[in-house]
Parts: C-alpha cells; sequence; structure tokens
C-alpha cells in the first residue's frame, strides 16, 4: 500500500535522483572521523572526542537521508534485484552503526548500561567497512558489474584471481563474406552490444529489459517484448529509434552514441524477416533498400566502392616535432615555395611550389634543415629530377607528395622506400613503369598511389591491385572506357569507373 | 614676430589652390558616408593579415582533409524527384489529390488550394557497387556513382530563391553575411599567390537571384570575397594591358597608385584601402596568370570532349573544366552557379519533363567528368566537390493561380532535398538521410543547412563553433548558433 502511494507521486523518482549526491557526504564524513579516531588514539592529532562525535552525527543523519532518497531511486526499477538488495541493506548497516556509535560516544547508556561503551569501536568500524562495500555495491548498481576491474592491467589481475581481461570492443568488425554471414550472430548482436547493452544486460536492465540475448529481447521489459517478428514498425526497438532524438522515450538516449540509418535499416529488415536467430543473409530476401546497408557493413575497414580518400587514418595525426627554425622556412619561401603548418596544434609544415615552377634539384637542399617538419610536398610541375629523390627520401615524416608532370623515374620512385608515412604519391604524367609500381607498393604506410598517363599498364596494375588491397591504384580510364563516357547519349554507361 | 607669423599663414593660404579645398571637402564627407557604411569593421586580425600583403595562407585549426572546394549550385532549384530521390509510391499517387496533413499550416512559394501529386518522371535504376538510385536524366554521373555521397534529407527555411540561396552560401537569410568561400579564404588564404583565393563563374545566362551577395565578404574586409571571372572573352575585364601600354608601364602606374594609396591609410587607417592595394597588386599578377589558366585551347582533345566544351564558349561545361585547372593551381575555393533549373511548369523549358532534361544534358557529362578527371589527377582525395541547389522541389504538381500548367512542373520545396558530395574526406559510396515515402519530409538523418556548413568547415580544418569574426561587439560564425556536423559521412 505505501509503495503504492510512494510509486505514484512524481517526488519519490525527484528525491530519489539525488542519491547518488547525497550518499557521498556520510561516505567522507565517516571516512574522515576514522583518520581522525586513529590519528587521536595513537596520539598524533590534538582531536577532541566531541569533535569526532560531531562528525559522527552527521555521517548518521546523511546516512539516513541517502538510504531514504536510495529507497525512493530503487522504486524506479531497473536494477539487478541481488545486488540491490545487498547495497540496500549495506547502507542501512551504515546508518544503524553510525547511529550506535554517536550514541555511545555521546554517553545516552552511560547511566544504565555502562558496559556498552566497549560497542563503540566495533560500530564505527563496521560502519566504516560497510560504506565500502556498500559503495562498490553502489557503483556496480550504476556501471555495471566489473567496471571497476575491466581495464586492469594483467598482473594485478593475476594477483586478484580475476580472468583475463575479454577483449571487450564495441567496434564492430567488418564482414567479409556477407552473403555467408548469420544476421542474428553477426550483424544484429554486435550492433546491440555496441549500442544497446551497457543499460541492458543481466546487472542493469533498465526498463527490466534485456537486449544482450535473443530470448530476453522476444521476453521484453516494463513495455512489453522489444520485438515483433515480422513487423518492424510495430516493434518498439525500431519505433524509439526513430523518435526524434529530444522524444523522452527515444534511445538509445540523447547523448549517447546513435544507430546509423544504415544500422536501423538492417534491424527493421531482420525484424521484418520474422526475427530469425540462424538464418544467414543468403537465406533471408534482400530488398533493393537493404543492399546499401549490407554494403556499409563491409566498409568499416576499407571504404566503399573504388575506396579513395582518407579511408583510414592519416598517420601523421599524432605526430609530435619539433618547432621549425624559422630561418629555413624563409629560405624556402625566398626559393618561391609557400610553407605554411598544417594546422595549429602540430609543428608539421605543408610545403608547395605550385608559384615556383623552376624550382629544380639545385635548391632541393633547401628542404632538408626542415627534414623532420615537412609533411606534405607539392612538387609538380617542377624541374626536378631523380636526383632530388634522394634528398626527399630524407624527409622522415613525409606523407603526401606530389610529383606529377616531374622528370622523375623508376630508379629516383625506389628511394621513396624508406618512407614510413607515405601514405600519397601522385605520379600522374611522369615516366614511372610497371617496375617502379611494383617497387613502391608493398610500402606498408602507402594508401593511394595514381599513375595515370605514365608508362604502368593495366594488366600490371590489376595484379598489383589484388596484391596489395590495401592500397588503390588510380590508373585513369581506359582509352576504351575513355571513348564511352565522351560517347554523349551512352545511357547505360555502367561500368567507366576509374581503375 | 606677428609680422613674420602672418606672412607664414599668408604663404600657406597660398599653397592651398581650390584643388586642395575641393579635395578635403569632397573627402570629408565621403569619409563621413565611409564611416557610416563601415561601422564598426575593421579589425586587428584581418587587418593586418591584409596589411602583410595580400591572401597570406591562414592556419587551419587542425589537418584539413578538402584543401580545395568546388561549389556546384545549380541556381533555380532542381526536382529531387527526378534525379534521385526515388519513390515508387509517388507513382501511385500520381493525379490524386495531396493529402491535407501536408498542406495544413504550409506556405508554398506557388501552390494554391489542393494540388495534384506528380508522379516521378525519370526512370531510375541502382548504380555502382553503392546501389545509388539515379534516374535515366543524368546518365553519366551513373558511371561516378560511387565516388559520391548523397544528402537525402536535407531542408532550409526559406522558400524563395534569393533568400534561399543568401541562407545555403552565407547562414542567413538576410542581407550582410560572409559568404562560405569569403570565410574559407578568411580562415585558409590562398595558396596560389598569383590568383584570387575565391572565384566564381557563372553560367545559364543569369546571374543569382540573390546576386553578388551569395559569394559576397559580408562583414569581414573585401579582400576575402569571390572575384568573377567571366568564361568567354577576357576572363576578367580590365585587367589586360590597354593598347599601346606594355607591363613595365604598368606596374609603375600601380607602383605609384599604391604609394599615394598607403599615404591614404596612413591617414585614415580603413582597412578597405588596404583591400585595394592588394587588389592592384593582385590584379598585376593576374594579367599573367588568369589568361594562362583560363585557356583550355592547350587542352588535349580528349578532356576537351570528356568535358563536352569547345575552346572560346561560355558554357557551364566550359565553367567545370574551368574549375578543375583552378583548383590544380591550389585556387582554394571555386564556385559554380549554373541558372535556370526553376521547373515550375510555366514554359517549354521551365518544367520538370523536357525542360528538366535539356538542363541535365547540358550538365550531367561535365559534372561527371569534372569527378573522373579530379579523381585521375588525384585532386579528388583532397577536393570536395559539393553538389545542390536552395532548395527542392514539391511532391505535388503545382497549380498557380489554381490553373493546369501546361507542363509538368513542381513547387519549391524546403522540407526535403538532396545535395551531394564528393572527395574532401567524406566517405564515398553512400547515402545518409531518407524521405518519406511520397518525398515529402525528411524522416531519417534530416540535414540542415547550417550542418552541412559545419561539415564543410569541418573538412577545411575548422571548428565551426570556434571560426569567428568579431563584428558589431559580438563574435559571429558561419552557422551563428546552429549547425552540426554530420560524423556520419565523414571517411
Amino acid at each position: 500500500m505505501f509503495d503504492i502511494l510512494l510509486q505514484s507521486s512524481g517526488w519519490t523518482l525527484f528525491v530519489g535522483r539525488f542519491h547518488p549526491v547525497l550518499v557521498h557526504l556520510p561516505i567522507g564524513f565517516l571516512l574522515i572521523a576514522a583518520l581522525l579516531e586513529i590519528g587521536r588514539r595513537a596520539g598524533k592529532i590534538p582531536v577532541s572526542v566531541s569533535v569526532i562525535n560531531f562528525i559522527l552525527f552527521w555521517s548518521a543523519v546523511g546516512a539516513s537521508v541517502a538510504c531514504v532518497a536510495g529507497y525512493f531511486l530503487s522504486l524506479g526499477g531497473g536494477y539487478d534485484a541481488a545486488l540491490l538488495e545487498s547495497h540496500k541493506w549495506q547502507g542501512v548497516g551504515v546508518a544503524v552503526f553510525a547511529w550506535v556509535a554517536w550514541m555511545v560516544s555521546s554517553g545516552w547508556f552511560n547511566k544504565k548500561m555502562p558496559r556498552i561503551s566497549v560497542l563503540y569501536l566495533p560500530a564505527f568500524g563496521l560502519s566504516t567497512l560497510l560504506t565500502l562495500t556498500a559503495g562498490h555495491d553502489g557503483g556496480s548498481l550504476t556501471h555495471g558489474e566489473g567496471y571497476l576491474t575491466q581495464n586492469m592491467p594483467g598482473p594485478l589481475r593475476n594477483l586478484a584471481g580475476i580472468p583475463p581481461a575479454e577483449v571487450l570492443s564495441t567496434d564492430i568488425k567488418p564482414i567479409g563474406n556477407i552473403e555467408q554471414a548469420v544476421v542474428y550472430e553477426d550483424i544484429v548482436k554486435p550492433m546491440m552490444k555496441q549500442s544497446c547493452v551497457q543499460c541492458h544486460n543481466e546487472s542493469k536492465k533498465k526498463g527490466d529489459l534485456r537486449l544482450d540475448e535473443f530470448a530476453f529481447m522476444m521476453k521484453g521489459g516494463e513495455g512489453g517484448p522489444a520485438l515483433v517478428a515480422g513487423k518492424s514498425t510495430e516493434s518498439d526497438l525500431v519505433k524509439r529509434c526513430l523518435l526524434p532524438e529530444n522524444d523522452d522515450d527515444h534511445m538509445p538516449p540523447k547523448g549517447k552514441p546513435q544507430l546509423t540509418s544504415e544500422q536501423i535499416t538492417l534491424l527493421s529488415w531482420w525484424i521484418d524477416q520474422g526475427a530469425p536467430v540462424d538464418k544467414k543473409v543468403s537465406d533471408l530476401k534482400v530488398s533493393d533498400q537493404v543492399k546499401p546497408a549490407l554494403a556499409s557493413l563491409k566498409s568499416t575497414a576499407k571504404g566503399t566502392g573504388s575506396g579513395i580518400g582518407g579511408r583510414s587514418e592519416s598517420l601523421i595525426a599524432k605526430l609530435a616535432v619539433s618547432v621549425p627554425d624559422q630561418k629555413s622556412i624563409e629560405a624556402l619561401r625566398k626559393a618561391g615555395l609557400t610553407v605554411n603548418k598544417l594546422s595549429q596544434d602540430q609543428n608539421l609544415l605543408e610545403v608547395s611550389a605550385v608559384n615556383a615552377p623552376g624550382f629544380g634539384d639545385a635548391q632541393i637542399s633547401l628542404l632538408l634543415p626542415l627534414s623532420e617538419q615537412i609533411t606534405w610536398l607539392k612538387l609538380g610541375g617542377t624541374k626536378i629530377s631523380d636526383q632530388s629523390l634522394k634528398e626527399i627520401a630524407r624527409l622522415k615524416n613525409l606523407n603526401k607528395l606530389h610529383l606529377e608532370h616531374t622528370a622523375v623515374t623508376d630508379a629516383g620512385i625506389a628511394d621513396l622506400k624508406s618512407l614510413s608515412y607515405l601514405q600519397y604519391v601522385n605520379l600522374f604524367d611522369t615516366k614511372i613503369s610497371d617496375s617502379g609500381l611494383k617497387n613502391i607498393a608493398g610500402m606498408k604506410s602507402l594508401r593511394s598511389v595514381y599513375v595515370w598517363q605514365s608508362g604502368v599498364t593495366d594488366s600490371v596494375v590489376s595484379q598489383v591491385a589484388k596484391q596489395y588491397p590495401n592500397l588503390s591504384i588510380v590508373h585513369g580510364l581506359s582509352a576504351s572506357a575513355m571513348a564511352r563516357f565522351i560517347k554523349s547519349d551512352d545511357t547505360t554507361a555502367a561500368g567507366i569507373v576509374a581503375k | 614676430m606677428e609680422k613674420l607669423l602672418r606672412e607664414l599663414q599668408h604663404t600657406k593660404l597660398h599653397s592651398q589652390t581650390r584643388r586642395h579645398f575641393l579635395q578635403s571637402a569632397g573627402f570629408g564627407l565621403g569619409a563621413l558616408g565611409l564611416g557610416s557604411l563601415l561601422g564598426s569593421c575593421g579589425t586587428s586580425a584581418a587587418e593586418s593579415s591584409v596589411a602583410a600583403g595580400g591572401l597570406k595562407a591562414g592556419i587551419p585549426q587542425f589537418a584539413p582533409k578538402a584543401k580545395r572546394v568546388i561549389y556546384i549550385h545549380m541556381a533555380g532549384a532542381p526536382s529531387q524527384l527526378e534525379l534521385f530521390d526515388y519513390k515508387p509510391e509517388l507513382i501511385k499517387y500520381h493525379g490524386k489529390d495531396c493529402p491535407a496533413e501536408f498542406l495544413e499550416g504550409k506556405k508554398f512559394a506557388f501552390i494554391q488550394g489542393v494540388p495534384k501529386m506528380l508522379g516521378p518522371q525519370g526512370e531510375f535504376r541502382q548504380h555502382g557497387q553503392s546501389g545509388a538510385w539515379i534516374s535515366d536524366y543524368l546518365p553519366h554521373l551513373q558511371t561516378v556513382a560511387d565516388e559520391i555521397t548523397f544528402l537525402k534529407a536535407v531542408h532550409t527555411d526559406q522558400f524563395n530563391h534569393a533568400p534561399a540561396q543568401l541562407l545555403m552560401h552565407t547562414g542567413s537569410p538576410r542581407l550582410g553575411r560572409p559568404s562560405l568561400g569569403a570565410w574559407a579564404v578568411y580562415g585558409l588564404g590562398s595558396e596560389n599567390q598569383n590568383l584570387p583565393g575565391f572565384i566564381v563563374l557563372a553560367s545559364g545566362g543569369q546571374q543569382p537571384d540573390a546576386g553578388k551577395s551569395v559569394y559576397g565578404s559580408g562583414f569581414l574586409p573585401s579582400v576575402y570575397q569571390g572575384v568573377q571571372c567571366r568564361t568567354g572573352g577576357d576572363p576578367v575585364l580590365y585587367v589586360s594591358d590597354p593598347d599601346g601600354m606594355n607591363r613595365d608601364i604598368r606596374k609603375q602606374t600601380i607602383e605609384a597608385i599604391n604609394k599615394i594609396n598607403k599615404q591614404t591609410y596612413e591617414d585614415v587607417r580603413d582597412p578597405e584601402i588596404l583591400t585595394r592595394i592588394s587588389q592592384y597588386e593582385m590584379a598585376f599578377r593576374m594579367q599573367m596568370s588568369v589568361p594562362e589558366v583560363m585557356d583550355v585551347s592547350k587542352e588535349p582533345q580528349f578532356i576537351l570532349d570528356m568535358y563536352g566544351v569547345k575552346p572560346g564558349e561560355g558554357t557551364f561545361a566550359m565553367n567545370c573544366l574551368l574549375a578543375r585547372k583552378l583548383v590544380e593551381n591550389d585556387v582554394r575555393f571555386v564556385q559554380l552557379f549554373d541558372w535556370g533549373w526553376d521547373g515550375h511548369g510555366t514554359s517549354e523549358k521551365d518544367n520538370v519533363e523536357g525542360g528538366l532534361r535539356q538542363k541535365c544534358r547540358a550538365s550531367d557529362k561535365p559534372v561527371a567528368a569534372l569527378i573522373q578527371d579530379l579523381k585521375m589527377r588525384g585532386l579528388l582525395e583532397d577536393t570536395l566537390v559539393i553538389w545542390g541547389a536552395e532548395f527542392g522541389r514539391t511532391p505535388m504538381q503545382e497549380n498557380r493561380n489554381g490553373l493546369v500548367m501546361p507542363y509538368m512542373g513542381r513547387d519549391h520545396h524546403l522540407e526535403a532535398f538532396t545535395m551531394w558530395m564528393a572527395g574532401g574526406g567524406v566517405k564515398n559510396g553512400i547515402s545518409h538521410g531518407e524521405t518519406d515515402e511520397l518525398g515529402y519530409y525528411g524522416v531519417k538523418d534530416r540535414v540542415h543547412v547550417h550542418d552541412l556548413h559545419a561539415t564543410i568547415l569541418h573538412q577545411m580544418g575548422f571548428d565551426h563553433e570556434k571560426f569567428t569574426y568579431p563584428f558589431q561587439g559580438r563574435n559571429f560564425r558561419l552557422t551563428d548558433t546552429e549547425g552540426k556536423v554530420i560524423k556520419q559521412i565523414l571517411a
């Protein structure tokens, strides 16, 4: 009766949510009281009994108020019952023992039961001890069990007897063969794990709902089953994701990482197909709308399509180098080059010869004093030759290199192999040939090479591309593809994609 | 002593001629006017960057993914329902009355009463590995489908061309704010010292409805405004030497003028004088560089064929080729406007059937060629290509004045329309956002114009919330108080 009365009023949850704030008061008070008591007994601190008594009183008051607030909060539901029970009684214990300790030390029982003063230390000690255990349980309730030790380093784990950390990666791994992927296991479950399970798991069941296993999804929570097999539009799981982010019922809650539109499409599709647990993609009907979403699963690693531009994080993003020498920069500027910082937070430099077509081998040594800082270098259309590449190879942090329209050859670019940050090389309109491409294709850092209008042949491009799937080799349109593209009324020009 | 002083005054008055009087009087009035116009303009940061001699490249807040931008604006607004946003359901509703829920409390530019729904006129198919929906209006764009990221649920606040264009380019539907390109050049400067950092090319026979303000500099110093180049004849008027004047004399003239300008600047400290000085110097350098970069006669024949241009033409196709040449020369921001996409159904030209097909035929191949060409040259990785208009078009057929239009046409629509991006560090081959089954509202991943701006600035290396310019007592930003980077489309 009392429960119902409380639950029906809006005040309980409002007060309840102050629990995490209030609960820290008695924790702090009790610990400081304990430390003072120890200090006093050891004779180290000149503190009077009445001070400790005063702190104890407020600890007891704080603990009691926190208990009430905590009880109100628990009425909101969504917590692991067993854990909650233990937390609750430990919390009550803290309050009770704090009161006992205070009453004893205030001399309440002195006249009737003088012997009871022996209870002071045990009560005080128990109260302090329970603060710690109740606190730990409280943390587990809020953040989930194992939160504290999740990132514990290996050796410590062994000592504490905790099993080695499960690699808890919420990042969704790309799927190689989508046709053979099991829809629930490989597509839906990782999605749930990434976005939902943090609050809907065994120990933290928000809305009494668990989303970590299929059976629990079907069982549902307070609002009924999370999904209706075959009817995505009637499934809460989908409906809530589609609500405006500001809506109270929107999931995941505002501010938390949201499901992408592809993920929602896939989720709806799986439900519409009857939410099977063990069926593969190839067993289900794949509609046109779902295709791009399925394709996106492949792409988290590689970028979709022919894969250009920034599909992997730039290698130089975290590179720290010393401040460049201003005189060396001025020398480069005098030679007609533009020199700019890449960004405000790094000392990396971008050097371009767009205004200095006469720049040549004789001046290349001007770059060397900045060998650490130069990361983007644009020497397209200049007079440099293989000789310069020997020096360029000493720019150890070089990340992007433009050599288009220059006289560089296979012999020259072989020197670049020592550069471990090089991701982009533009060799468009140069004399580079098949052997030159094969020579640098194996560089680990390399992501894109441009060899249009060079001596590189189609067959070698496709051969190298197969060998190094992470490398995008742009060879441009072949003569026949170009001719097809140019034919203006070609309405089915499909297949003319730059290699 | 008194005599001496009087004589001194006398001599001084003698040297003050009528011309001096007129000059100071005129200048005084002019300065008054100028002062009130400029208001609280001149701020130190921009002023000193201009004073330092033109557009020094700036430093982005973080390493940019897009070093350059080509923004293709189809002025008038093509219909997304004919080109990209495939709505098979709309076919079933073709010719039926528009549901009341779409009309209640809504305002349209021309639609009145209860219009009929208009089914898509294009044939749609999926293209590329990404399965992007592109209609047969754009056969060439289909070939580069996998390079493109579509934004299918862009929305705006304005349903008339001029304010919507202003919003799309300056972040505000009212005059006076700097354009996207001006912000970009203010932040990043120009890498090529011989070309303006922000170049505008227009085609289609008319300028955008909102006029030059869509590429203006607003309250930023005017050195950051877009420089419009003509596509036929002299690219920039009056930049070449007159007959009988050689480059040396021209140089001396400009030096003399700038010397006087510098003196005047010392007197009145107006930052616009610095802009003028740097523009004189830039114009002198442009005499050499502009004719070279704007000359397509040296391009090989297959490139001309690929874009579908003939040297000397002033077409949209030519502008696409020029855009490639400009970014190849590290021009920071190239803005293309093509006029004539306003398919209301009022005439043979302005409709979503033949008229729109005609516009597509003239622009499809050059746009696809631009993407292809940029990619082959290794430029697409760090050049952001943006395609779009000021708004979209309604799923209803226009019924101006309650009449039946002579051609199939659609009214202006601000709830949902399609834009796309390619290169510049955005994902390729994805489609972001979705509209309802009739293409009226965005129902998933809606993107506002401000979000678009935030994303473009982000790709250029700026946090749109921290990239500001102080004006009239507060810091302004392109997105003002709105905008959210569209993280889902970033590679």
